[in-house]
């Protein structure tokens, strides 16, 4: 398995917790919504974390760019744990309107972000880390 | 490598994109204006002044030109290939385009050398920029997936639309003989299939299970289906060589088959969204698909029984239901969120955060834009009746075309005048 095999897995196992947490809303059930959304943002942090302790400063060694890719890649998850902040406060408040266009927005933030990974960088992790076995293991034992 | 590996921390700026989807909506409009002004003529025949101008009005004043747009923004998100100067391409590009395919309609409409000459320029002029800046950007990343490769193929088939379609004025301002009724089939042929259908399936490979959370596009269709519509586009056009009529027909089949393919599996993909709420977005794409499948059965049909063309309005009827009941509307549907999107990143990274920060729904609202949908729908229903129903109906349908539009640049006006008030508040 690739570095990028492995991270898109888990940018999907993701998406299932936020799929979940939408539906939930639009069923009007509250106490679902908040697990799912809770599940959701502890695999979110949980990927960043892997990313920026483990996949960044590897690939930031290896290849000596420590303000290209990776660092826009760390920008955009503050960003996003910002926005997952917004919207856990309107799902706390009960404003449920409110959640959907917050979580939405947050959605399409994390896919497009996503597609930047998926597409450009893991593929340049994947070239450039091929002689670390160990950074994918890493990822694996954090992210199991 | 390296400057494709830098080039993705490159936003390109919102102004770049954003000028290209807010004037788009206008070509449409005025499609609707020359049926509400030639009234049943415009439907007599794809080749009347009329026709040849409201297909370029559609096809490059509203279609090329958010694809162009969009693409700006797109090449350094799913590939990691920034434009190397955005705004200054789409200073260029979004003028040339826009005046362009005014005199691209004034000379079908007026049968006018002159405007046809302006319009040749202008695009040729638009074209070589976008391709030229697009093209040294893409063809420098490696196609590490199949939406790469469909992006750098559909370039391609951009290159041949518009060469064609230069060749093409140039022999009609000119008066060169020309077998311009198989020319213009290729030219249409490379134009929907092998750049605007490229392309859209290969944003859609990214954009379907991304953004309405489906499962994913199985790859080895996905790798292959650019590449197959790519080589019968190349053997139709090196059969033209051959004076035989076999050819274009297997061509025909064969793109409607491919094309059909790909509209079922995203078809199937939707029924497995896991959103909660089916948004404008989904419903244009549906709508747009299932379009889709209709034209390309009409596509294939008339490539079984030739006869059918003898018909005046089959041809006609195909490219109302080609056009306005597939392409525009998926082009649409994208550009309901893709626009409050781009909005919402730029106050973003402008500074703004939390409840300063207004959702993208806030920005542009569902509401107004599904309204804005069943106009579009009524209209596009109401057109492809006209074709049987000319002196009643073509009329009326121009009318809700032009209404449809004009509601779609309002919704967009709106939600850009809103971003502009909240930059108000962005810090320093």
């Amino acid at each position: 398995m690739s570095i990028r095999e492995f991270l898109i897995d888990d940018h999907r196992h993701c998406d299932d917790f936020y799929a979940a947490a939408e539906q939930a809303v639009e069923r009007g059930d509250a106490a679902a919504a908040a697990a799912a959304f809770g599940q959701f943002r502890a695999a979110l942090l949980r990927h960043f974390a892997a990313e920026e302790q483990t996949l960044f400063p590897a690939f930031e060694a290896r290849t000596g760019m420590t303000m290209g890719p990776t660092q826009m890649m760390r920008i955009e998850h503050e960003q996003m744990r910002g926005l997952v902040e917004v919207a856990e406060e309107a799902l706390d408040g009960g404003d449920l309107e409110e959640f959907l266009g917050q979580a939405e927005s947050l959605l399409i933030m994390m896919q497009q972000h996503n597609m930047k990974e998926e597409n450009v960088l893991y593929p340049m992790c994947d070239q450039h880390l091929a002689g670390e076995p160990a950074v994918l293991e890493r990822l694996q034992s954090e992210l199991a | 490598m390296a400057s494709g590996m830098l080039s993705f921390d490159q936003v390109p700026p919102l102004a770049a994109p954003l000028r290209f989807f807010v004037t788009a909506p206008l070509f449409i409009a005025l499609a609707g204006l020359l049926a509400v002004i030639d009234g049943p003529a415009i439907l007599a025949s794809r080749w009347t002044p009329a026709a040849l101008a409201a297909t370029h009005l559609l096809t490059v004043g509203f279609m090329l030109q958010v694809m162009l747009g969009a693409l700006i923004q797109v090449l350094p998100v799913v590939a990691g290939a920034a434009l190397a100067r955005p705004l200054w391409v789409a200073r260029v590009v979004h003028p040339a385009i826009n005046l362009g395919a005014l005199a691209l309609a004034g000379g079908f409409l007026w049968s006018a050398p002159g405007w046809l000459h302006a319009a040749g320029t202008l695009l040729a002029l638009a074209l070589l920029v976008f391709v030229g800046a697009a093209g040294s950007a893409l063809f420098r990343v490696p196609s590490t997936s199949p939406s790469i490769r469909g992006l750098k193929l559909s370039l391609v088939g951009l290159a041949v639309v518009g060469g064609s379609g230069l060749f093409m004025l140039l022999a009609l301002a000119g008066g060169w003989s020309l077998p311009l009724l198989a020319l213009a089939d290729l030219h249409a042929a490379w134009g929907l299939a092998g750049w605007a259908g490229v392309l859209l399936a290969a944003v859609a490979y990214v954009v379907v299970p991304m953004f309405q959370l489906t499962p994913g596009y199985a790859a080895r269709p996905a790798w292959g289906f650019p590449v197959f519509l790519f080589a019968v586009l190349l053997a139709w056009s090196a059969a033209l060589a051959f004076d035989a009529d076999w050819p274009a027909r297997l061509g025909r089949l064969l793109l409607a088959a491919g094309g059909a393919a790909f509209a079922v599996q995203t078809l199937r993909l939707q029924a497995k969204r896991r959103r909660a709420r089916p948004d404008t977005t989904f419903r244009y794409w549906q709508f747009g698909l299932y379009g889709a499948l209709l034209a390309l059965a009409m596509l294939a049909a008339g490539a079984l029984v030739p006869a059918l063309a003898d018909d005046p309005r089959w041809t006609p009827a195909f490219g109302l239901v080609l056009l306005l009941g597939a392409f525009v509307p998926l082009i649409v549907g994208m550009l309901a969120k893709i626009v409050p999107f781009l909005l919402w990143l730029d106050l973003q990274n402008h500074g703004l955060v939390g409840k300063a920060l207004p959702p993208m729904n806030k920005l542009l609202p569902e509401a107004p834009m599904q309204r804005q949908f069943q106009v579009f729908v009524a209209a596009a229903g109401l057109a492809l009746l006209a074709v049987l129903l000319p002196d009643w109906l073509s009329r009326p349908a121009g009318v809700l075309l032009i209404a449809a539009a004009v509601w779609l640049a309002v919704n967009l006006l709106q939600a850009a005048w809103r971003h502009g008030r909240q930059l108000q508040q962005a810090p320093a």
